[in-house]
């Protein structure tokens, strides 16, 4: 029998070029967006110790009536309205109202998530500060962490967040599940003020003093602990930290593994059907 | 003139014009997909070349040194010799970090290749007589290919793969019986033994790839004196092989592969960040990273140990660790039926006849079956090894994933089977190809305007 | 070997290339020239210092464009002729397996049908000597002995951290964690402990292991994974409990560091702590069991 070569077979191939062109740009392009957003960075905001403003004072205390009382109860000090809900009383003072604030946390969204994710603060500056001072003396604890990044070893720094905070946050601060409705966020693009505070706070199942041994708010010693993961924290935005290209979600080999199959084989096996016969 | 010259000078001495004149007219059945294994060789000669020029570079040693290269974070800490070495390839030496991450790319690729190609040779029952033989030798390499993952990316001696390293001493220990003293062998002692990183180095850089480059040479030496198999097509007998010579047609094919894989490979590597051991640290027992996982390959085994259920065992006084069933049970047995499956077929077929021709997957269901049901199993398993990661991604409780997983690997395989079978046996008896496009119409216009269509006879590339 | 050569040629034969062929050849000029121009690229990149991102794309240019411009090549420029390979016969046929057979008989065979002593004392020399040729083996490592059920831990051990600094009662905030070793075995791999301060009166422990729980808030377990080994090193603080990022196993540190979710299925030893004259946290011991994964004799003592 005679093997017939089809006719109109001639013009496919170049189709095929400029298909395999199209895709393999498309995936390497798909390659470099996979680097998902790790969250709205806020504004390092310069260190603000609430000031004894009375004016400030009844501000927060409107704001929180306002926007707060409904699940925290009438009083901060006091106890919440409902039983899911902690009171302020003992979640770590200001420090925590100032953390959960500027990064959005509070107030409650209407999310499904696992965690009280990250957002947009609902509330500017200025209120911020309001009900930081309010709550924070209310309840007894109106100190914000002191932070200076500038004065951290980030060498230092990364041997405590090796000991404190990597198993939960990850070495590379990509985040990580904690099982239940548990997660640890990731730390790509926090600020040292965000560092500091959660540190403080121990927000969630977080440990208060982050895992940091003999950690005391007031001391010197932890101030200078906590500036050093701060510097630490920091450098994970820079470049030597991703010479190799695109992170891909710097979670480590899964996502690479999902790359490989993808955009590696998948490549190759759409150049074995340009190259190769077809059925 | 030169060319002339230095080929009748290798004539006179060896011989070789009236063999390599046989060989370049050898001919190749053409498809496409008998050149997954190609893509897979191809990968290889990626990872020797690159990995030789990285053995100039890295040290084997667990000896503790002072690192005080670029990378600012890690400066003034004691790291091993082995992961200061590879700081340094990444960081100080020029196209260093470009060859580690093209190697890095190349192994991930390369098994998946292994993966794709073996799923072929399943799924078109090529390994049917005469090629049981070269079945065997293709499990062996791919047994061959997790290794030299394996031993690679713990070379560094970062904090990653370390624990993948504790774990598979922790899995080696539940051997029973002999357990304590297989890992006290291998690995010099105690964990963290620092004997380990010189083995592995042994392991990775000669002992495995020789084994892996002599079985490649028997493997495409087996394939070469029994020539490939082929679909079936009209003019495609169990007694000739139809297709293209190797040269100069399936030489220029294949070169062109070859270029085409390192093309992507360097692609990969210069663009996509893979395994930043500067990020993760040195290795030190008692630390830890989240999330924790393997390289891809090994994630079916991450995941059967995030599955298996708490039972340990104790019987007069010994115990059978929990990790025994995921770990040795399940990999050996699922192993074992995978080497021994041409015998295993054989027996429920009764077929000993010599097969040159294809099966399409529907033309042997249960065999289609089988295979769709073994891959759901893995499936499975390395969807829970990445569980954790899953589970931010959806939305999900970790411990949500690993139970719908641990009931899904209960009754998916078992679905699946049946569902494919059912498929087969549809597609058996309706003829209908599913990817097939018409072999054209020759269309003849008559004088008073109408038209008649007369089908083309499918050729080869284009069978019935 | 039979081949039968079937012609099939692109275009009418001798008559040059076609208009599409024509295209091919200018694509594959370009394709060429594009893998050209990246080679010369690499040069400048590497002698500029090198920069991973520029030479992963200028390498792909260069192969991509070799392999495209070849590919074009195969497919469009050459006179693809379908061939025919006739397949021999694979087996020498039952006459050659019988010369076989008489040639390996004719050499071999009468001594070994005797089946003599000499043909018996050279298998058990074979074997012996096989089998002494596998004892280097046992070179490689030291015999497993008691090394898996002990660890540096003893009566007396002070704790302290990493560093080397010495932990109190004052080291660990309330719902704090931290890893200790014993004094001079700091950074050990199996002594690795995890000291937890948990809110009075929530330990559920029997009351001898409780008796070894500083103020009844200090208490310590094992930081090795009783599943696969890797380090437990995840505290939920508000939950007080312990997860494994490895596989998932849950230990509940209220409750003997028992698991109640994942693989694991023995709970973490726990180690008794006293503390000294200075106030420093001490050890009262090794564990109460054996660290880390399950072993074949664990049991055994």
């Amino acid at each position: 029998m005679r093997a017939d070569r089809q006719p109109g077979r001639l013009g496919e191939g170049s189709c095929r070029v400029r298909r395999t062109a199209t895709l393999l740009g498309g995936v390497a392009l798909l390659a470099l967006l996979l680097t998902p957003a790790t969250g709205t960075a806020t504004s390092g905001l310069a260190q603000q110790q609430p000031g004894t403003s009375p004016a400030l004072f009844a501000r927060g205390r409107e704001l929180y009536q306002q926007a707060c009382a409904s699940c925290h109860g009438p009083d901060p000090a006091g106890a919440s309205v409902y039983a899911t809900v902690p009171s302020l009383n003992d979640v770590g003072g200001a420090a925590a109202v100032d953390w959960t604030l500027r990064t959005g946390r509070m107030p409650w969204k209407d999310n499904k998530g696992p965690a009280i994710e990250r957002g947009r603060p609902r509330f500017n500056e200025q209120d911020i500060r309001a009900l930081t001072v309010y709550v924070g003396r209310t309840v007894g604890d109106a100190q914000l962490p002191q932070v200076d990044v500038a004065r951290g070893n980030v060498e230092r720094g990364r041997a405590l967040y090796a000991q404190a905070c990597a198993a939960c946050h990850g070495m590379n601060g990509a985040g990580a599940a904690l099982g239940g409705q548990n997660i640890a966020p990731s730390l790509q693009n926090v600020s040292p003020l965000d560092v500091a505070e959660a540190t403080k706070v121990g927000p969630g199942v977080m440990p208060p003093g982050g895992g940091i041994p003999d950690y005391d708010f007031s001391s010197a010693e932890s101030t200078q602990q906590v500036n050093d993961i701060a510097a630490y924290v920091e450098s994970l935005k820079t470049r030597p930290y991703n010479r190799g290209g695109a992170p891909i979600g710097g979670k480590g080999p899964v996502p690479e593994g999902f790359v490989a199959w993808v955009i590696g084989l998948g490549a190759l096996i759409v150049a074995a059907r340009w190259i190769g016969g077809r059925s | 003139m030169m060319i002339e010259r230095s080929l009748k000078y290798l004539d006179e001495r060896l011989g070789t014009s009236s063999f390599a004149r046989g060989a370049v007219r050898k001919v190749f059945p053409d498809h496409w997909s008998f050149l997954l294994g190609e893509i897979a060789l191809f990968c290889l000669v990626v990872l020797v070349f690159t990995g030789v020029f990285m053995t100039f570079f890295y040290t084997p040693s667990a000896e503790e040194v002072v690192y005080d290269g670029p990378y600012q974070p890690l400066r003034g800490q004691e790291v091993s010799a082995a992961y200061d070495s590879v700081l340094r390839l990444s960081f100080e030496v020029r196209a260093g970090l470009l060859m580690r991450q093209v190697h890095h790319w190349a192994a991930l690729v390369f098994v998946a290749a292994i993966v794709v190609h073996l799923c072929r040779i399943f799924f078109t029952g090529a390994f049917r007589r005469p090629r049981e033989v070269n079945w065997l030798v293709g499990i062996a390499l791919l047994a061959l290919a997790l290794g030299e993952g394996f031993t690679g990316y713990s070379l560094p001696d970062d904090l990653l793969s370390g624990i993948g390293l504790r774990i598979f001493y922790s899995v080696t220990l539940a051997i029973p019986l002999v357990g304590t003293w297989v890992t006290f062998l291998l690995f010099g002692g105690e964990f963290p033994a620092p004997d380990i990183i010189s083995r592995l180095f042994v392991l990775h850089v000669m002992l495995l790839p020789a084994l892996l480059i002599a079985l490649v040479v028997v493997h495409i030496f087996i394939l070469v004196l029994q020539k490939h198999t082929q679909y079936r097509a009209r003019g495609n007998t169990e007694r000739n092989v139809v297709g293209k010579r190797f040269w100069p047609e399936q030489t220029f094919k294949s070169v062109s592969l070859l270029l085409f894989t390192t093309a992507v490979l360097t692609l990969l590597g210069g663009l996509a960040q893979i395994n930043p051991v500067w990020q993760y640290g040195q290795f030190r027992s008692f630390d830890v990273t989240s999330p924790a996982q393997p390289d891809w390959y090994i994630g079916f085994l991450d995941g059967a140990l995030r599955l298996g259920p708490p039972w340990d065992l104790t019987l007069f006084g010994f115990t059978i660790s929990e990790v025994f069933w995921p770990a040795i049970l399940f990999p050996g047995i699922a192993f074992g039926i995978l080497t021994l499956w041409p015998w295993i077929e054989r027996r429920f077929t009764r077929d000993r006849a010599e097969h040159h021709l294809l099966d399409l997957p529907r033309d042997a269901p249960a065999r289609t079956a089988t295979g769709v049901a073994g891959l759901m199993v893995f499936f499975i398993m390395f969807l829970e090894g990445g569980n954790d990661i899953l589970g931010v991604l959806l939305n999900v409780p970790v411990e949500v994933i690993t139970r719908i997983l641990q009931w899904s690997l209960l009754i998916a395989p078992v679905v699946s089977w049946l569902a494919t079978f059912w498929v087969c046996r549809a597609l058996k008896r309706s003829e209908i190809h599913p990817a097939r496009t018409s072999a054209g119409v020759r269309l003849r216009r008559s004088p008073d305007g109408g038209y008649e269509t007369t089908p083309l006879e499918p050729t080869s590339a284009n069978p019935e | 070997m039979e081949v039968d050569d079937r012609q099939r040629e692109h275009g009418p034969p001798g008559r040059g290339l076609t208009a599409a062929q024509r295209r091919a050849e200018r694509a594959a000029a370009v394709a060429f020239t594009v893998a050209i121009l990246s080679g010369i690229g690499l040069f400048v990149v590497y002698f500029a210092g090198g920069q991973t991102q520029l030479e992963g794309v200028l390498f792909f240019l260069a192969f991509g464009g070799l392999g495209v411009g070849l590919g074009l090549w195969a497919h469009r420029l050459l006179r693809a002729r379908e061939a025919v390979e006739e397949r021999h016969e694979l087996t020498s046929g039952a006459a050659g397996r019988e010369a076989f057979g008489d040639a390996l008989a004719a050499e071999v065979g009468p001594v070994l049908a005797r089946r003599s002593l000499l043909v018996k004392l050279l298998v058990g020399a074979g074997g012996a000597l096989g089998l002494a040729l596998l004892l280097p083996v046992l070179s490689l490592g030291p015999a497993p002995g008691r090394t898996l059920k002990e660890t540096p831990w003893r009566r007396g051990s002070r704790l302290v951290d990493e560093f080397g600094r010495r932990i109190t009662l004052d080291s660990v905030p309330e719902d704090g964690f931290l890893t200790v070793f014993p004094e001079g075995h700091e950074g050990s791999a199996d002594a690795q402990a995890l000291l937890i301060h948990v809110p009075e009166g929530l330990l559920r422990l029997p009351p001898d292991r409780l008796a070894a729980v500083p103020q009844g808030t200090h208490v310590a377990y094992s930081k090795i994974c009783t599943h696969a080994g890797c380090p437990v090193g995840l505290y939920r603080a508000t939950e007080r409990s312990l997860l494994c990022p490895c596989h998932q196993s849950q230990f509940d540190v209220l409750d003997g560091a028992k698991p109640f979710f994942g693989p694991a299925a023995r709970p973490l030893p726990q180690l008794p702590l006293g503390v000294d004259d200075e106030g420093v946290l001490v050890a009262q011991g090794d564990f109460y069991e054996p660290v880390g994964p399950a072993f074949w004799d664990q049991e055994r003592r």
